[in-house]
């Protein structure tokens, strides 16, 4: 510290302080203020291709730190999503008309085209709050709380986490659970699954809203070899129960031998749906179990974040994630993150192409390409740098890219040229600053 | 709260001169082992980070028998030690032992570097003022003869031999606390290489950085009690801070606020001083001889701070 000409005052004390105390300070003080809160912003835009889904995100993380390592945050988060999404529906060579979900009109899909639901537009709000302390000696402690509301849906949940360090902090045991409670409120009410879709004006199969519950436990340890390595091991097991169906996900009625969607008969004078679709239907519970492990190593300088998660439930989807990252410094402040991530899913054992006409109905049937079989590969780029009062910008852009098929035993007669899976193209940019 | 009924919260007790038994705790504290005890009418506590709980017993015990030396050796409130036996003297030569010509060199430099604003022959002064936030304030006359009593001028010092008038006393408060600070750190830093924070009464010093969280975290609040607004969070790597000033003592009246620090030279109040000042400095000595020095300048004691390029926190009333 360099002190000026006249600052006779604390060159003097420190002389006298060495004379009283009989020795000279060990070590230069050392300290600063810091901020009691830490700000985390961002900005992301999530756009897939051929006008599907377009989702602007802001995103607002406040986190107080208190005293004896307890800390404070408190979340925001506001999507604004457009767009549309695959109904289930199957391409047809001719053109289709569907009642829209709210049971008050009808658009057309032409011929040949993957039949969207475009009435996809909302605003999610969401709101989070975390408590973290220590608890003894070995111990930390967090409870959080998450709310969000979007136009047909509102989410509650609780969570709870406990962590124990062991073995001269080198491992820390961990155990958690997380409860939701959430509501749906379908767009002119969720339909009864498997029931038909209805022409213009009729309701008579819309239910008041539904619930859903989801308990999640979550058992980790982590441990850490040596200076660069720390590793980090979870099994999480969750149970879904309730209304686990997707309200706006229709399934086609197909003719046995052709393949292709059965006409319906059109009511005179009334719109309504030019082929039979019946709305979807999936199990009222769903139990997942996932086994995460993740490896992060430092080597002179560069940081390696790999992880790979395997996830199984009882819907006979199977789904292997890996996770690679690379954090290379360039020079002290500023440093590029390559991303690539890989992840391939098997289909719902109830996932179909089509209710074949005249058939008893199956239990359970959705044809949403979220449940189908397909791989999902993103690749990307992490560019930050940090600003002279220490903080940090960054920005993300990603490729996503998915591609699935529809295994060859689903398909009957003509969809084996018609259908296919919808493929995804999309992009990701992301603007964070953390102050 | 705690999860395990067998973690440690023993008390135990060394004897004291004259006030029965002393007692003190050792605690878990999150990562750290906490000391605490009571002494020069502050509360105290030691944090170590160490798992073991026999280091950390080890090192209390270094921290309070040498607190308590100091408390002991230089209260004003124990009869027979050598302040006593300065203070009851009535104008005989009393030679003093190292330590305590130390101090008071140290003190006689202080009245210097201050032109006699810091003196410690001023806590007769507290015989008429009583900061207890009524409207009690002296009358000049009271003031004028309780002056009669002040002034490190009229005392005669020859190191080690110092003359005090009758009816006059000295009190080594003003430097106590700091300097016990020091020499606990000092005797921790010869004992361990255990990271320790040693804290009396919001006068602190650390050993060196925890190595669970890189540095120490302090509330300035805490430096300050519970009814100061709570303001910075501060990290400590090295070094210590000090505090000086009480926003609870103080008196009001007539519209005018009398804030608790005396300067002995006029022996009103030092008028527009900062509520509360709080220096980082290489020791505790050093930090609170800035925070006395500051305050006693009233309404200009940030702008030394900032000519000294000191780092500091400033409450203003």
């Amino acid at each position: 510290m360099t002190r000026k000409k006249n600052a006779s005052i604390s060159a003097t004390l420190a002389t006298a302080t060495c004379a009283l105390l009989g020795t000279a300070p060990a070590a230069p003080v050392c300290a600063q203020e810091i901020d009691r809160w830490d700000f985390d912003t961002s900005l992301l835009y999530y756009g897939e291709d051929n006008s599907r889904v377009q989702d602007a995100s802001i995103g607002l993380l406040a986190t107080r730190d208190f005293l004896d390592d307890r800390s404070l945050s408190l979340g925001l988060t506001v999507d604004a999503l457009t767009g549309a999404t695959p109904s289930g529906a199957n391409t047809q060579p001719v053109a289709q008309t569907f009642t829209r979900p709210s049971g008050k009109s009808v658009y057309t899909t032409p011929a040949n085209e993957l039949p969207l639901d475009d009435t996809f537009r909302d605003t999610r709000v969401a709101l989070t709050a975390n408590w973290q302390q220590p608890l003894g000696r070995m111990y930390s402690f967090n409870v959080g709380a998450s709310a969000s509301k979007e136009y047909d849906y509102t989410h509650v949940g609780f969570n709870a986490r406990l962590a124990r360090d062991f073995n001269n902090r080198n491992t820390t045991l961990s155990a958690g659970i997380a409860l939701a409670m959430d509501d749906i409120d379908a767009v002119g009410g969720a339909p009864t699954p498997l029931s038909p879709m209805l022409d213009v004006g009729v309701l008579s199969n819309r239910m008041d809203s539904e619930s859903k519950d989801v308990f999640d436990v979550v058992l980790g340890v982590t441990q850490v070899f040596g200076r660069n390595t720390v590793a980090q091991f979870n099994y999480s097991y969750s149970d879904a129960s309730g209304y686990l169906t997707d309200p706006y996900k229709i399934v086609s009625v197909v003719d046995g031998i052709t393949g292709d969607i059965v006409p319906r008969p059109p009511t005179p004078g009334v719109d309504g749906p030019s082929h039979q679709f019946l709305f979807e239907g999936r199990p009222d519970e769903r139990v997942k179990q996932s086994f995460y492990g993740q490896v992060k190593h430092y080597m002179s300088g560069k940081v390696l974040d790999a992880s790979y998660r395997y996830m199984t439930d009882d819907w006979d989807i199977e789904s292997h994630t890996l996770d690679l990252r690379l954090r290379w410094p360039l020079g002290s402040e500023r440093y590029l993150e390559p991303h690539l991530r890989y992840y391939t899913q098997t289909e719902a054992d109830f996932y179909t192409v089509g209710i074949v006409d005249g058939q008893v109905l199956p239990a359970y049937a959705s044809s949403d390409y979220r449940l189908g079989n397909f791989d999902g590969i993103t690749a990307g780029v992490k560019y930050g740098w940090k600003t002279r009062n220490n903080h940090d910008f960054s920005i993300r852009l990603e490729l996503y890219q998915q591609r699935g098929d529809i295994p060859a035993n689903l398909l009957i007669g003509n969809q084996a040229g018609t259908v296919s899976y919808p493929d995804l193209d999309a992009v990701i940019a992301q603007f964070a600053y953390r102050f | 709260m705690q999860l395990s009924p067998n973690l440690p919260t023993g008390s135990e007790s060394l004897p004291r001169l004259d006030k029965g038994a002393r007692a003190w705790e050792l605690e878990p504290h999150g990562h750290f082992w906490r000391a605490s005890f009571m002494a020069m009418g502050s509360p105290c506590e030691l944090l170590c980070e160490t798992d073991s709980k026999a280091d950390a017993q080890m090192l209390a015990r270094i921290v309070i028998n040498e607190a308590w030396r100091i408390e002991d050796k230089f209260s004003r409130y124990i009869s027979g030690n050598i302040v006593d036996r300065i203070n009851s003297a009535a104008g005989a030569d009393i030679k003093v032992d190292a330590e305590t010509a130390g101090l008071i060199e140290f003190a006689n430099l202080l009245y210097e570097m201050s032109d006699g604003r810091f003196d410690i022959t001023s806590g007769v002064l507290r015989k008429v003022w009583t900061f207890d936030g009524s409207n009690r304030v002296p009358s000049e006359s009271e003031i004028l003869s309780i002056m009669r009593h002040v002034g490190w001028d009229r005392v005669s010092w020859t190191r080690p031999v110092l003359k005090m008038p009758k009816d006059m006393q000295i009190d080594l408060g003003g430097i106590g606390k700091e300097y016990a600070v020091d020499k606990v750190t000092g005797l921790l830093r010869e004992q361990t290489s255990v990271a320790c924070l040693v804290n009396f009464g919001g006068d602190l010093a650390v050993t060196g950085p925890p190595e669970q969280q890189a540095s120490w975290q302090i509330g300035r609040e805490a430096l300050q009690g519970p009814s100061a607004s709570p303001s910075s969070l501060i990290q400590l790597q090295a070094g210590a801070l000090a505090t000086s000033g009480d926003t609870r003592r103080y008196l009001l009246k007539d519209g005018i606020r009398y804030g608790h620090i005396l300067d002995p030279t006029t022996g009103w109040p030092v008028a527009g001083a900062p509520a509360s000042i709080t220096v980082a400095a290489d020791t505790c000595v050093q930090a609170g001889m800035l925070c006395t020095l500051a305050r006693l300048r009233g309404p200009e004691a940030e702008s030394m701070l900032v000519d000294e390029v000191l780092q500091y926190w400033c409450t203003w009333p």
